[in-house]
């Protein structure tokens, strides 16, 4: 325990001296006034681009606009920069050597693991928590509609994805020695997750789920009982491939 | 007592037996050489000792403990001075001192005193200068720091200075000597004179085993073959010389080496009469020592055969 | 309607988007200039990246461009 905060510490000196945190603040926080403004723009943008003559009026935008780019950005965009920043969070200290030394003043090699998934976890929480919080506040405030009537239930589940998501970047980058691996394992098992969607049956079980059906669940079209089984698969399986990895990495040489 | 102790110890890479029963012991107190052709073993060794990597056989045992794989009881009594050591270039050294002192178990203050003791000793400046500048040497002398932070009992380096200049070579010998009597040193080399000029016990590495180990004066005894060499104005008189003198030697040029088991003082009296006699004067009289390097190719050569 | 309409209709929304992405220009050539080497191409192709294509090209800089330590 002590190890691990010791790490957690050293991680977050990482995060913050090699940019990550800037990156992550920057662009999440760009997400979260895009949302609001786009929706906003969208019937000016669509006047300037097809003319005046446009002989059917355009629908005023809503607050569920607002939201559908929101959860466009942080699920399509958002957590594949997360992937992206954390991929070689592993493969990089073993092809560097950095925690040899570590290792043998007495680091135990699942506080690495652990440490590096808190910290990439809070890194997330954070990004996505205040991106929400700034659409929240600009839809409020240029849409008071009641299209969105369960704005605060859809954020969890793309908080919970995260939590998966991460774990199994961190397996990618313990797995292979390589800088993207971490990345490209995530984009794989993303893709995977996309392919198993076209079963019907599974699709309720299907952790994708979790960053796909959020629109639906802020309209209120549909319920989070729907998903549930989706997010107790969710959390099982970020348990399950965290175990993996540091059985992993206990394994591996440094 | 041993503070290290390595019994039969065999690994495998593939189907590459890199140590085939190793027998290793480092008394405490000692300054030990670990010599061995590069790709010997040698790295492999200090990796099991230090557990990094699983033994296929055999016991190690540090400080009366035995050495679990991933179980770091052990570490905490043991430095470690990579070959190559790697940092976080992001980092001042006082953060990775720092980071290093936590998880040795090491506490504010005392700390933050030993960091800036530390580098005073291996004379780096304590500012906010980050690893990724660094030099080579100066990554070398922040490795010595790290290593020593906890105050171990037993210090291992890697091949501590192949990468460096004769004169920071020079330095850090005598760094590692002035910290005889503090701790028990453990450092692997393929540069023989190191070992001379710093240690008491050597142990030779070569293929898979511990050829020789001991103390460097009694296997210098041991190996000891006591001959003396003569030189000559030319060949054709050293060919005089060897007819001359009446007992086995061999020319090589304008040397003439001469093997004896006897007294020095008499062999030579009677050497030197004899070439007197035949009008044969030499240019110089040398008595070889034996030398570190005569005992490493004899072991390593005679197992070749 | 013209594009400063756009522009002076969504001042709180503009405003913040336009500090964060000069923000971020400003951190990524600072970066860029203090190193001495970068990843993947030079300095010169980097530059051009983190002023022409905002915010993408200091972002970009930041994860593949940046020399790591």
């Amino acid at each position: 325990m002590q190890a691990t905060m010791t790490f957690w510490h050293k991680e977050w000196l990482a995060a913050w001296r090699n940019y990550h945190v800037l990156i992550l603040a920057v662009v999440f926080v760009i997400f979260g006034i895009e949302a609001p403004l786009m929706a906003k723009l969208m019937p000016d943008l669509m006047k300037l681009a097809l003319g005046n003559q446009l002989p059917i009026k355009l629908p005023q935008p809503t607050s569920s606009d607002s939201w559908q780019q929101f959860y466009k950005n942080t699920s399509q965009i958002g957590i594949f920069l997360l992937a992206l920043i954390f991929s070689g969070s592993v493969s990089q200290e073993v092809s560097s050597g950095t925690l040899v030394n570590l290792v043998t003043k007495g680091l135990p090699r699942y506080a690495v693991i652990m440490a590096k998934y808190l910290v990439a976890v809070v890194q997330w929480v954070i990004a996505i928590g205040g991106s929400f919080l700034i659409t929240w506040g600009y839809t409020a405030y240029y849409f008071p509609d009641d299209k969105s009537p369960h704005v605060w239930l859809a954020i969890w589940p793309v908080l919970l994805f995260g939590l998966f998501f991460i774990a199994v970047v961190l397996l990618g980058s313990t797995l292979i020695n390589s800088n993207y691996a971490g990345f490209l394992v995530a984009a794989l098992v993303f893709a995977g997750l996309a392919l198993l969607n076209y079963v019907k049956a599974v699709k309720r079980w299907n952790p994708l789920a979790l960053v796909t059906d959020n629109l639906d669940l802020v309209r209120g079209t549909e319920k989070i009982t729907h998903i549930l089984p989706a997010c107790g698969v969710t959390v099982v399986a970020a348990l399950v491939i965290l175990g993996v990895t540091i059985w992993t990495f206990n394994r591996k040489r440094l | 007592m041993a503070i290290l102790e390595l019994q039969r110890v065999t690994k495998q890479f593939g189907d590459q037996r890199v140590l085939k029963g190793l027998d290793l012991t480092v008394p405490t107190g000692s300054i030990f050489g670990f010599v061995g052709e590069n790709g010997a073993g040698k790295t492999t060794t200090m990796k099991l000792i230090l557990g990094l990597d699983t033994l296929d056989s055999g016991q190690i045992t540090v400080a009366g403990q035995p050495v679990r794989y991933g179980q770091t009881v052990t570490n905490q009594v043991v430095g470690y001075l990579p070959d190559v050591p790697a940092y976080y270039g992001y980092m001042t050294p006082t953060e990775y001192l720092t980071l290093c002192g936590r998880l040795t178990g090491m506490h504010q203050p005392d700390l933050a005193q030993r960091i800036t003791q530390m580098l005073k000793t291996v004379d780096l400046p304590q500012n906010r200068h980050r690893i990724h500048g660094f030099s080579r040497g100066m990554k070398q002398r922040l490795g010595i720091a790290q290593a020593l932070l906890n105050r171990p009992q037993l210090l291992i380096c890697d091949e501590p200075t192949s990468a460096l200049d004769p004169n920071g070579r020079s330095e850090f010998l005598d760094l590692l000597a002035s910290l005889r009597g503090e701790m028990t040193i453990l450092f692997s080399t393929h540069i023989l004179t190191d070992v001379e000029r710093i240690s008491d016990q050597v142990g030779i590495l070569h293929d898979g085993v511990l050829q020789v180990q001991g103390d460097l004066a009694a296997l210098k005894r041991q190996y000891a073959q006591s001959q003396v060499q003569l030189k000559f104005a030319s060949p054709t008189i050293a060919k005089q010389a060897v007819a001359a003198i009446a007992r086995p030697a061999v020319q090589t040029g304008v040397h003439v080496t001469v093997p004896f088991q006897d007294d020095y003082g008499t062999m030579v009296e009677a050497t030197l009469r004899a070439l007197l006699a035949a009008n044969v004067v030499p240019l110089a009289v040398d008595r070889q020592e034996t030398s570190l390097e005569d005992i490493f190719r004899e072991v390593t050569a005679c197992r070749q055969q | 309607m013209h594009n400063s309409d756009l522009f002076f209709n969504n001042l709180p929304l503009v405003v913040p988007l336009m500090l964060l992405e000069l923000g971020l220009l400003v951190a990524a050539l600072v970066s860029l200039y203090r190193r001495k080497t970068v990843r993947h191409g030079n300095r010169l192709i980097w530059t051009l990246a983190i002023v022409l294509v905002q915010p993408f090209g200091a972002i970009a800089y930041f994860i593949f461009g940046r020399e790591v330590d």
